[in-house]
């Protein structure tokens, strides 16, 4: 997957956040897990009580039809996430996050595509299963 | 019987720190042992390379004795994609190393340890012995199974404890 962590956004990057703000999208945060402690066995075993915080990805697009739920992204919110959080890319971001969390209701990611224009990343398309009922 | 999964993951770790320390992961920003349990960590669908992820399965039950003799059954999965330098051709070599860790952690004399409480570590104290002992069978290795750029192996081991009194 390309790299976003170093260099600015481009235009087609504009384009696709300004498209998911004029459409008036649906908000939604991404839920990281806090550090956890260095060599304390009761994290291994289950035991501590893991803290999170709730990040926004800015107005995204919600799409879910029968067994198939996904988000639509921007590759500027992500670029500023990964920027601000120190990960080495997007898709580390992903599978470190504990899950979406969008109407108050917390998806898990199951899958992360990346849409690219002129060889740039403009937004990801994120797979999420819903809670088990 | 949690207390037989936690002394079984506790002996197995630092069984496999043992043959080979360098094997390590990063979880959640920390790097630790490259072994994990499965229903101990957030749930994800990203697996990681590298890393044995144990997974509890069946248990089964003897109650004919003075104690309940519980039998439960651990799937041990791994996975990697070799190495970047080599392109991931020594994907079948690091798999074959893995192999020989685990076996060299479940084969040696003794196969059984005692069973600890690990409910006093939040508090700050150490774990608490019990009155029996965990032991566990040979390990089964399955076929190895290929994920694209990944060959993934899950090894099934039985362990056995007796549930005292008073434990849940």
């Amino acid at each position: 997957m390309a790299d976003i962590s170093q260099a600015p956004p481009n235009g087609v990057m504009r384009i696709a956040q300004t498209s998911l703000h004029a459409e008036g999208g649906c908000s939604a945060l991404l839920r990281m897990p806090g550090l956890a402690a260095s060599g304390d066995d009761s994290e291994q075993l289950g035991l501590a009580t893991p803290q999170f915080q709730d990040l926004s990805l800015g107005p995204v697009a919600f799409h879910t039809a029968s067994s198939n739920t996904r988000l639509m992204v921007s590759a500027v919110a992500v670029l500023t996430l990964v920027q601000s959080l120190a990960y080495d890319s997007a898709d580390v971001l992903f599978e470190t996050a504990a899950g979406v969390l969008i109407g108050g209701v917390l998806y898990l990611i199951t899958k992360c595509a990346v849409a690219e224009g002129a060889g740039r990343p403009y937004c990801y398309w994120l797979t999420l299963q819903p809670p088990a009922r | 019987m949690q207390n037989a999964k936690d002394t079984f993951y506790e002996a197995l770790r630092n069984r496999i720190i043992a043959v080979n320390p360098e094997r390590t992961t990063v979880v959640r920003g920390i790097t630790r042992p490259a072994i994990l349990v499965e229903e101990n960590e957030l749930p994800t669908e990203f697996h990681l390379a590298d890393c044995f992820r144990l997974r509890w399965l069946q248990t089964t039950t003897d109650a004919n004795g003075c104690m309940p003799l519980l039998t439960m059954s651990c799937a041990i999965e791994y996975e990697t994609a070799g190495s970047q330098g080599n392109g991931g051709m020594d994907r079948g070599r690091m798999l074959a190393q893995m192999d020989g860790e685990l076996l060299a952690a479940l084969n040696p004399w003794p196969q059984y340890t005692q069973k600890y409480n690990y409910t006093p570590l939040p508090e700050g104290k150490p774990a608490t012995p019990m009155a029996t002992n965990i032991w566990w069978g040979e390990p089964a290795f399955g076929t190895i199974e290929v994920k694209q750029n990944r060959l993934a192996r899950t090894v099934t081991v039985a362990v056995m404890s007796y549930q005292e009194a008073g434990e849940l």
